[in-house]
């Protein structure tokens, strides 16, 4: 397909490297020996994805990752999506304040909430266990409201049709409001899948078992490798941040289409 | 097929106004109903209530002889066609018609044996894969209808179905449905604020205004003895002309009455006529096909003539509108309503 504005294609195209360039910089480093990387010369190895799998264990952070973000946006979302169907469709007592609430929880930066979650699931045992790591992350305010938003612009003509088909509440949310909401779900889902896989503080405070390590940390534990002379084995870091990118780059393609859609829809509905 | 009966129905929405002041309504199995009245009378609020999409805060609304205002939507065996169809855009016109039955569980062979029967009879075979969005408002209209009959529901409620069609269409889907009621013999009640539709889909139609129910009877009943003056108005195209009695030449009743002329009972004469008539003069005209709406000016007020082209008055400052009192109808000026009165009127 012939660009329409050549220039402003080329201008797009020196846009796109320039913001690409820091990743295709570290996957470029990621095959290189440490000593050539230090000593400014080319080379090609793979050792340093072989050392990040099975000397480091990355596969099974990779897997903790996956677990654990996968679980934390199935169940997120399912929760915000029924959630925000009831706030967008049900008139309830205690519903503008519920929802004010849940608007509410945005203001509050996730470092407060660090100590009290904590306590919480040390009370109950849950600290060291996948369930630690993903019960404080199932709620999230912000999916409720946008999806909220989106699916008050869905007729609530079609609810009714479906009603005097024959759903029930739940046939209604599942037949008719998740299908027309797919844009919106996706981006949601996104957003939270790339924030749980991005989390941080969280798994280094509630797990110590090496085992249950995601990739967040196991990357932070990687410039502990020192290869001599106080340095950090950049091309080992570079591999396994490598590792650690390709799922979200994945799951991005994979919903690329929806997510534009949904952060594009408030412009053009 | 089930019967409606709604006893003294009253409805009022939160922190808005009262909407339907005591409705009263018997319809029998089978008959085609239309609820007709202006925008904001409570009609669409009567269907919904009967759809059970809304809840009554008085009276009692039976469905086949049960006491149905608790029952959910789908336990009424009711179905529904809303003002802009309302198909479930994510799915294809097969799967459109075919929800209902899904979601009674029935099998999919079945169910899409079903939704082919319904597509042919509503000529929409080659329209089965297609979604809404990709179909005309009148192929539309038929897939929402298609929904309902797949349903072989007792029940038939239709908001004003064909009021996105063009006037072409619309005169189309209008015996269709006429015809569709013929064939599945179910009870519709049938919502629109256009008089045309009314009048001719209706087995009786109840006429509404400000959330009261003012006639529910006969087509040709309430257009020749319509209850009030609003109903007389309502229903009639062009309008009835209304005039005060006293105005009319050799009036002899009694005072304080309107009299209302409708538009084809009067007619243009150049000459005075020997039965009453009024002098006029044209105000303007218009062309609707084989006739012409003559707007004129009389000294009883301002009248509304139906006259064929040929009638037309070569002098349109001077000619004599002539009318039978014996067909005329007469409202009481205070309140509006009807008052029977047969006076033989001569020149």
């Amino acid at each position: 397909m012939k660009p329409e504005n050549p220039i402003l294609a080329g201008l797009a195209l020196v846009a796109g490297l320039l913001f690409l360039s820091p990743v295709l910089y570290s996957i470029w480093m990621s095959f290189q020996t440490v000593d050539a990387y230090y000593a400014g010369e080319l080379g090609f190895t793979l050792d340093n994805y072989a050392r990040a799998v099975g000397q480091y264990n990355f596969a099974r952070y990779l897997l903790n990752s996956l677990i654990v973000s996968g679980l934390v946006t199935l169940i997120g979302i399912t929760f915000a999506t029924m959630a925000a169907y009831a706030f967008a469709r049900y008139s309830f007592r205690g519903g503008n304040f519920l929802f004010a609430a849940t608007v509410a929880t945005l203001m509050i930066p996730s470092h407060i909430s660090l100590i009290p979650n904590y306590l919480t699931l040390a009370k109950v045992g849950l600290l060291d266990s996948y369930a630690g790591l993903i019960l404080p992350a199932i709620s999230n305010g912000f999916a409720a409201f946008f999806l909220r938003q989106y699916i008050r612009g869905i007729p609530k003509v079609l609810d009714e049709a479906a009603y005097m088909d024959g759903a029930t509440s739940l046939q209604v949310l599942w037949r008719i409001i998740v299908p027309l909401s797919r844009p919106a779900i996706a981006s949601m889902a996104l957003y939270i899948f790339i924030t749980e896989w991005n989390n941080y503080i969280w798994p280094l405070v509630a797990v110590g078992k090496q085992d249950l390590y995601t990739l967040q940390i196991g990357l932070a534990r990687l410039y502990r490798i020192n290869p001599g002379e106080g340095l950090i084995d950049w091309p080992l870091v570079m591999a396994a941040s490598t590792i650690t990118i390709l799922p979200v780059l994945l799951g991005f393609l994979l919903v690329e289409r929806h997510l534009v859609r949904g952060i594009t829809m408030g412009a053009v509905k | 097929m089930s019967g409606i009966s709604l006893r003294d129905i009253r409805k009022a929405y939160v922190n808005g106004p009262q909407v339907l002041h005591g409705v009263s309504l018997d319809i029998q199995p089978g008959e085609f109903i239309v609820i007709v009245g202006p925008s904001g009378c409570g009609k669409s609020t009567l269907l919904r209530l009967i759809a059970g999409l809304d809840r009554c805060e008085d009276g009692t609304i039976e469905i086949g002889g049960r006491r149905a205002n608790d029952l959910a939507p789908q336990d009424r065996d009711i179905a529904m066609i809303f003002q802009n169809y309302a198909l479930y855009p994510h799915m294809t016109v097969r799967e459109n018609i075919a929800f209902g039955l899904e979601l009674r569980g029935m099998k999919k062979a079945e169910r899409n044996e079903r939704a082919q029967s319904v597509a042919k009879i509503l000529q929409l075979e080659s329209y089965l894969d297609r979604k809404p969005a990709a179909l005309s408002g009148g192929q539309r209209q038929r897939v929402a209808m298609g929904r309902a009959m797949a349903r072989n529901a007792s029940i038939f409620l239709m908001d004003e179905p064909l009021s996105n069609l063009d006037n072409a269409l619309r005169i189309t889907m209008r015996t269709e449905i006429k015809e569709l009621h013929r064939q599945l013999g179910a009870t519709m009640v049938y919502v629109t604020h256009d008089q045309t539709e009314a009048l001719s889909l209706a087995d009786r139609i109840a006429v509404m205004k400000d959330g009261h129910l003012l006639q529910f009877d006969r087509p040709d009943v309430i257009y020749d003895r319509p209850a009030n003056r609003f109903v007389a108005s309502f229903l009639g195209s062009p309008p009835m002309n209304f005039v005060a009695a006293d105005m009319l030449p050799g009036w002899t009743g009694p005072h304080g009455l309107t009299a209302g002329l409708r538009p084809e009972i009067l007619s243009v004469h150049a000459e005075k006529p020997s039965k009453a008539a009024l002098p006029a003069r044209m105000l303007l005209s218009e062309m609707t096909g084989a006739d012409m709406l003559l707007h004129c000016e009389s000294p009883a007020g301002r009248l509304t003539v139906s006259a064929s082209r040929q009638d037309m008055p070569k002098d349109k400052e001077q000619f004599w509108i002539a009318f039978d009192l014996d067909r005329a109808l007469f409202f009481d000026s205070e309140n509006g309503d009807r008052v029977d009165l047969s006076v033989a009127m001569q020149p």
